[in-house]
């Protein structure tokens, strides 16, 4: 704030009378914040006191049942948490102690793990989070659905299942999470009836979450023709990771997608799961698609090209666009011998050809 | 009434509505931004980084980094760089015509060889004298380029043409980034759904007086001297508030050369970084805005409220004032280059709101502050003011120092990266001190941008770089 040129301006026609009362009100708004600021650390200075405490607490019942190496008893539970029950009450130490739960949770794995999530249940945490999960906020919703996956409460899980398509975008991320963690590769379920679009934050998430399970055959013919296209993005994505070859003639429909990411996708997905035939598909599918599309191609035929392209991949060499000469020249060199001889006979008065032949014949040097 | 009473009347209460609509602006700005960063806040409490840090999936990032006779520091500066956390990355180095050993340092300390590498001219640029790559595996991420002085927007365009990847990451190589600054500033990208995310923009802190071992921040310190220290509470002020508001009405016009990302098809689209001008960061955006809403495609500039990313600071006066010259000047020529989309509807809240904003509000309020000054002096002189004025100066004084102080909270409520109480009372301090010892040389310094514009003055205006090591050696001195 600029307040030198507000004091120019104003003195010139502010009458006496108002200016105390401006005086008046700004003094006071300093005054306020800075009576609040001093508040707030004071506040702050005197719970960091009590957090010492409760963080005292929690780690030592997170330990007791981290290192409880016994069966445990499902009459008593884990031994020493009857104090534990009574502060539970306490709405500063719960939400304190859930935290530090869940970060140890996360960190361990097996029988420790395990007594984390008794202790969890022990401690009757799960009501209060299913309390949340009625809460009209968003972000206690999706935090209560969070906690209850990374708590592992999987007897809940087709309680979250109906939160898959909830309008609050950060509420379906976490039930989407949640169902995949408890059911696996069925949890992917929630896709054939999702009208919201998947953004590829959450599809990184749950191919993570799917990556930690062993792999099993998926059907994804039917998702390849949902009428949400990042479904169908997403169903390729699953196809390329998990090596669909069965679905490979299903994907090369997808090259005719009316969406254009769906067609990339697509694209980068026959570059992983081809036949001989692929090449030829993509080819002829070259000259509809824009420029982006048509690179696609090309880095997809260095991967899976053979001599059969190289007529194709040499007229591309003359073509003006610098980027398609130096991904044709790419894949000419990959494509084997011959397309590696055609490339380093190659004798044009191109200048920029050559320069791009040179740089290619140093890649495949280095 | 005669007439001097009459212009003296207009001319007065013209500058008061000024001054009052600037303070609601202000007011607003505070509402949106408590609004933005809480919905932020919110929202980055269900990111696990990690899941980004590891994943293929993760989009693919070319980072851009010129560099002009920085000697002093680069080793340092291309080691934090190459040891950001994000798997999907290349690190480009330009070395624009330094007539330092800036190169030579870098061909010995990372082991370089000269490339056979075809430059593909999307953009015009100067001639690249040669690519460099590195022969230990170790530094794969990264490639060096060589080529003729042509100011930092032609190295940028370099890069630009250099670059494979989807996307761009701008910064000055003498900053420092946060480990996991790569992957919360390409997270937006990896969000957009109905609108295409073209830019995200990072929270700037200032370096000076912390500590740095290895190109890393090891530990935040309050600037010791006055001109950092001030900067700090004017960029806590500038990136916490003014931009979080901006971002929440999708109005954001300036993304800090410092450190940005950007789509690179919509920035090759565009024609790249404009080199006619020395605000080629703000411009950059400006464009890519208008492209956009040129094309009709629905759009947004994102911005991280996470300190991210640590420069220095000018520490003396003289560099201080060459660095408000040229953003000035900067503003100045990304105003007149998109002079059409004025209070132009076809522009939306870019040609409605945000230009004419900065117009009014950024642009020409140090000249209408010097003229509000010197007409006070005149009408002291002529006797129309009377003593009274020294009242009304405390009452203006405090609404700068209050919305200082509502920063400063706002700070201490989100990241409170000054967690002593002496640094937050240090900062408290300052907000009563830069109204007179820090305000009003910016103030003449933007004025003198306006004259070197009309002199036709496009200098860059070097800053000298004192490096880290002087960094260090000045939290010594002090003994902290």
């Amino acid at each position: 704030m600029t307040s030198s040129q507000l004091f120019v301006l104003a003195s010139l026609v502010v009458s006496l009378h108002t200016l105390g009362l401006i005086i008046l009100i700004f003094t006071n708004m300093i005054l306020l914040i800075l009576a609040f600021m001093l508040f707030f650390m004071l506040w702050k200075g005197t719970h960091e006191k009590n957090y010492d405490r409760y963080r005292l607490i929690s780690g030592l019942l997170i330990r007791r049942a981290v290192f409880y190496d016994d069966q445990i008893d499902p009459e008593t539970g884990i031994p020493g948490t009857k104090k534990a029950k009574r502060l539970m009450i306490n709405k500063i130490f719960r939400k304190l102690f859930t935290e530090e739960l869940i970060s140890a949770k996360k960190n361990i794995a097996g029988m420790a793990a395990e007594n984390l999530k008794y202790l969890y249940h022990q401690l009757k945490l799960e009501s209060f989070a299913l309390k949340k999960l009625n809460r009209r906020r968003w972000h206690t919703k999706a935090k209560a659905i969070q906690e209850l996956t990374l708590m592992d409460m999987r007897e809940l899980k087709d309680d979250l299942f109906v939160y898959t398509n909830n309008k609050n975008e950060y509420v379906r991320m976490e039930a989407q999470v949640a169902v995949v963690q408890f059911n696996g590769f069925e949890g992917l379920r929630f896709l054939d009836s999702i009208t919201y679009a998947i953004s590829e934050w959450q599809q990184i998430k749950l191919l993570h979450k799917l990556s930690n399970l062993p792999p099993v055959h998926i059907d994804i013919s039917g998702w390849l023709k949902s009428s949400n296209t990042s479904v169908v993005v997403f169903a390729l994505k699953l196809a390329r990771n998990y090596h669909g070859f069965e679905m490979h003639d299903v994907i090369l429909t997808c090259l005719d997608h009316a969406n254009p990411q769906v067609r990339l996708q697509a694209i980068h997905c026959l570059g992983e799961i081809y036949n001989d035939q692929t090449s030829i598909h993509l080819i002829s599918r070259f000259w509809r698609e824009d420029l982006r599309h048509q690179l696609a191609i090309i880095r997809a035929l260095q991967n899976i090209g053979s001599e059969k392209d190289n007529i194709f991949l040499s007229t591309l060499l003359g073509n003006d666009d610098y980027d398609l000469k130096l991904n044709a020249a790419r894949a000419l060199a990959s494509s084997g011998l011959k397309g590696l001889a055609l490339l380093v006979e190659y004798n044009d008065s191109d200048l920029v050809l050559n320069d791009i032949i040179t740089q290619v014949k140093g890649e495949l040097a280095a | 009434m005669n007439l001097q009473a009459t212009i003296f009347d207009v001319f007065t209460y013209a500058l008061l509505s000024y001054a009052v609509l600037l303070l609601t602006i202000y007011i607003l700005i505070g509402f949106f931004s408590i609004a933005e960063t809480r919905a932020y806040v919110r929202k980055n409490s269900f990111t696990d980084y990690r899941v980004l840090a590891s994943s293929p999936e993760a989009p693919s990032v070319s980072i851009l980094a010129p560099a002009f006779n920085e000697g002093a520091t680069i080793i340092d500066n291309v080691r934090s760089l190459l040891s950001l956390n994000y798997i999907n990355l290349e690190v480009i180095v330009i070395n624009d015509g330094s007539t330092d050993d800036t190169l030579a340092k870098l061909i010995s300390a990372y082991d370089l060889y000269e490339l056979d590498f075809f430059v593909n001219p999307q953009i015009i640029t100067q001639q690249v004298k040669v690519v460099y790559k590195s022969h230990n595996p170790v530094y794969k991420k990264l490639i060096v380029v060589d080529k003729y002085k042509g100011g930092k927007a032609d190295s940028l365009n370099v890069g630009i043409n250099i670059s494979k990847n989807d996307y761009l990451v701008s910064i000055d190589v003498d900053c420092v980034l946060e480990q996991d600054a790569l992957l919360k500033l390409c997270k937006p990208f990896l969000e957009q759904t109905a609108k295409r995310v073209i830019a995200t923009g990072g929270v700037l802190r200032i370096v000076n007086s912390c500590d740095i071992e290895g190109g890393r921040l090891v530990k935040i310190n309050l600037p010791e001297e006055f001109l950092p220290r001030v900067q700090t509470l004017e960029y806590i002020r500038a990136f916490l508030l003014s931009r979080m508001a901006w971002t929440r009405l999708n109005g954001l016009l300036l993304i800090s050369g410092a450190f940005g990302a950007f789509d690179k098809d919509i920035v090759i689209s565009c024609g790249g970084y404009n080199n006619e001008t020395v605000g080629e960061d703000m411009e950059l955006v400006v464009r890519m805005r208008r492209y956009m809403e040129e094309k009709k495609e629905p759009y947004k500039v994102a911005f991280i409220p996470d300190p991210l990313c640590w420069t220095e600071a000018p520490a003396t006066y003289k560099n201080l004032g060459r660095q408000r010259n040229r953003w000035t000047r900067g503003t100045i020529e990304t105003l007149y280059t998109h002079r059409k989309m004025f209070f132009n509807p076809k522009y939306h809240v870019l040609g409605m709101v945000s230009y004419p904003y900065w117009l009014f509000f950024e642009y020409l309020a140090p000249i209408i502050e010097t003229i509000g000054f010197l007409a006070f002096l005149l009408f002291c002189f002529i006797g129309v003011v009377t003593w009274s004025c020294f009242f009304i100066m405390m009452s203006i004084f405090s609404v700068g120092v209050l919305y200082s102080i509502f920063a400063i909270l706002m700070e201490v409520l989100t990241y409170n990266q000054y967690k002593q109480k002496k640094d937050v009372l240090r900062l408290l301090l300052v907000a009563m001190a830069e109204p007179i010892f820090f305000h009003p040389f910016v103030v003449a310094s933007a004025i003198k941008g306006n004259f070197d514009i009309l002199r036709k003055r496009k200098s860059w205006g070097e800053m000298t770089r004192r490096g880290f090591t002087h960094l260090r050696k000045t939290k010594n001195k002090y003994g902290n």
